[in-house]
């Protein structure tokens, strides 16, 4: 090999310097590139922050792309880069609607922890997003329905103990409207004013924050109650009082002269004569009313509105709202038919 | 049975009672006649307490009563009690008949002895089918007033008040209000409660029915009496009091 130097001998050290070049290349070039692509710890962070800044400059696609590169963590290791890359990834590919692959990325971090919580939400939520809107509508509205029973169950309930309370109060405070004793007068006088003439909802914050820096605590319901009763008994006084000043004097007379007394004569036959009259006013009022314990719902009582409105705030789904809508609706209905029926019952005496 | 003795009652500026007397005896007709406006409700309406009077006194079987003077000297209402029990034994008749229109004729009638007089309502219900019988409506018992004529609700109103019993039954212009058709079933009624002998006291505008009815006629006019006398008297060709005189043959 050495007598004979040949273009081989010569050549020798050519390709071992052209060899030592190329790995000087390799080294220079295709060894960082590979260990930069190579799992290693540091790596992750400055994937995720390549990623991040990808997010902040818009680039989602590239963002998704960077962030699915981030590696599962070695058994035993931290996994939390891991999990937020994909978690990232997934929110980004939801919002793009590409449902399979952001469910994908929420399987990958369930693989390596089943129970991480923000994983299964998403999923859900992917699930739910899947799902059209008024079917879930529908399902949300079947799912609240009872509580939604319960709550119209209450509001029924502060209705009729209204309803019962506030015409027997109306006719104390409309007797005592009528009486020649002008202090008694003044003062019902007095009474309608205020409760005619401040909103409700001032009553009702009155009664339930109000009275017990005074001293008496209510519960909530009892609070409605009292606070509808008063309120109430003030619009149906004054009602009642036109209606008992609408009937002839003449009345009145007839019944003194066969010796009846005042409250004789009132009882007897003033009063019952209003009943008809009453109705149509009266009916407003109590439609009025059904609508009116929607105002409870801001003294902690649990009605109809209430859950409407905390059912709504829970699932954002807007057919909770119509369906208490419809409840309302129902009552209101219910409602205007019975006064209806039952005033041409009480005009059985009239010829017409 | 009862006395006014100068009872007086103004509304504001206006006398419409003038210092007036009046006794009505036991079994006595009265009819009281005159221009509107002249106070002959004013008074009839004294009677029974509905209207207060300003000044005088009433007597019931010769005692004060009904009245009572406060530290000013003026005059009061007895107690609500008091003046109940007075009206229970006097009954009205309206113009307007007044019938509570919520209840049927029989439940009209019934109305006062049940709520004032506390009887049991078999015992008014026989009383008052009693007398529904005698005005002609026993028919109409389960009506309601809105369903009658003016002249049998007049009648109604006529049962209803004797129902009470009274001694004494004041008809404030009974058929006024009446189409003419219906006067007579209403003045027959009022006949057959004279031939009872009860004492009565009637404002009307009827000259026949005065006439015929009366045992005393007394004109009034701007709240006083003009004249007092027998029918024959009063309308007679020859009266001589020229007021008198003059309403006659405006009204005959």
């Amino acid at each position: 090999m050495t007598s004979r130097p040949g273009s081989n001998r010569i050549s020798t050290p050519w390709p071992g310097a052209r060899a030592c070049a190329l790995g000087l290349l390799f080294i220079l070039l295709v060894i960082p590139a590979v260990s930069w692509a190579a799992p290693g710890n540091g790596d992750q962070y400055d994937l995720l922050a390549r990623a991040t800044q990808l997010v902040q400059e818009d680039r989602l696609d590239e963002a998704v792309d960077v962030f699915r590169k981030v590696p599962p963590p070695p058994p035993g290791e931290d996994a939390g880069i891991f999990v937020r890359s994909r978690m990232e990834a997934a929110k980004i590919l939801l919002s793009n609607k590409d449902y399979q692959a952001s469910a994908a990325m929420c399987h990958e971090i369930l693989s390596l922890l089943p129970d991480n919580l923000e994983a299964k939400n998403l999923l859900s939520k992917i699930q739910a997003a899947q799902t059209p809107k008024w079917v879930r509508f529908l399902k949300d509205m079947k799912t609240y329905l009872p509580t939604l029973a319960k709550a119209t169950v209450m509001t029924l309930l502060l209705v009729l103990i209204t309803m019962f309370i506030s015409p027997v109060g109306g006719l104390f405070i409309a007797m005592g409207r009528i009486s020649r004793l002008q202090v008694l007068s003044g003062l019902f006088w007095c009474y309608i004013w205020i409760f005619r003439g401040t909103p409700l909802l001032l009553q009702l914050f009155f009664i339930y924050y109000g009275l017990p820096s005074l001293g008496i605590t209510l519960d909530p319901f009892p609070a409605a109650v009292l606070g509808l009763g008063l309120n109430y008994s003030a619009y149906l006084a004054e009602i009642m009082r036109g209606a008992i000043e609408s009937i002839d004097a003449g009345q009145m007379e007839a019944a003194k002269s066969l010796g009846m007394s005042y409250w004789q004569a009132m009882r007897r036959i003033i009063i019952p004569q209003t009943y008809k009259r009453l109705v149509p006013p009266v009916g407003n009022e109590f439609i009025a009313l059904i609508k009116d314990t929607a105002l409870v719902s801001t003294i902690a009582m649990v009605e109809l509105m209430r859950a409407a409105n905390q059912i709504y705030s829970a699932t954002f789904n807007v057919f909770i709202l119509f369906q208490a809508a419809l409840v309302y609706l129902v009552l209101t209905s219910i409602f205007t038919v019975s006064f209806r029926k039952l005033e041409d019952r009480l005009g059985v005496y009239e010829n017409r | 049975m009862i006395d006014l003795q100068g009872v007086l009652k103004r509304f504001g500026a206006l006398t419409a009672v003038d210092h007036v007397d009046l006794s009505i005896e036991e079994g006595e007709r009265i009819v009281i006649i005159g221009p509107s406006g002249s106070g002959k409700t004013t008074l009839l309406r004294m009677i029974n307490f509905l209207e207060t009077i300003d000044d005088g006194r009433i007597l019931i079987d010769g005692r004060e009563a009904g009245y009572r003077r406060d530290r000013k000297g003026r005059l009061v209402l007895e107690k609500q009690s008091v003046i109940c029990t007075l009206r229970s034994e006097i009954g009205m008749v309206f113009q307007h008949f007044h019938l509570f229109p919520h209840m049927t004729v029989l439940q009209n009638v019934m109305e006062g002895p049940v709520t004032v007089k506390k009887q049991s309502r078999e015992e008014a219900r026989a009383v008052a089918l009693d007398l529904l019988g005698k005005v002609g409506l026993l028919d109409k018992r389960d009506v309601y007033p809105a369903f009658l004529s003016g002249g049998q609700k007049q009648r109604v109103a006529i049962a209803r008040a004797l129902a009470m019993k009274p001694r004494l039954m004041l008809f404030d212009e009974p058929t006024s209000a009446l189409d003419p058709e219906l006067v007579g079933e209403v003045f027959s009624a009022i006949k057959s409660l004279a031939a009872e002998g009860m004492t009565m006291v009637i404002v009307t505008h009827q000259m026949g029915f005065a006439r015929e009815m009366a045992d005393r006629v007394i004109f009034m006019d701007n709240g006083k009496f003009i004249y007092e006398g027998t029918p024959s008297e009063v309308f007679s060709d020859t009266m001589d009091n020229p007021r008198v005189k003059a309403f006659m043959d405006k009204v005959l």
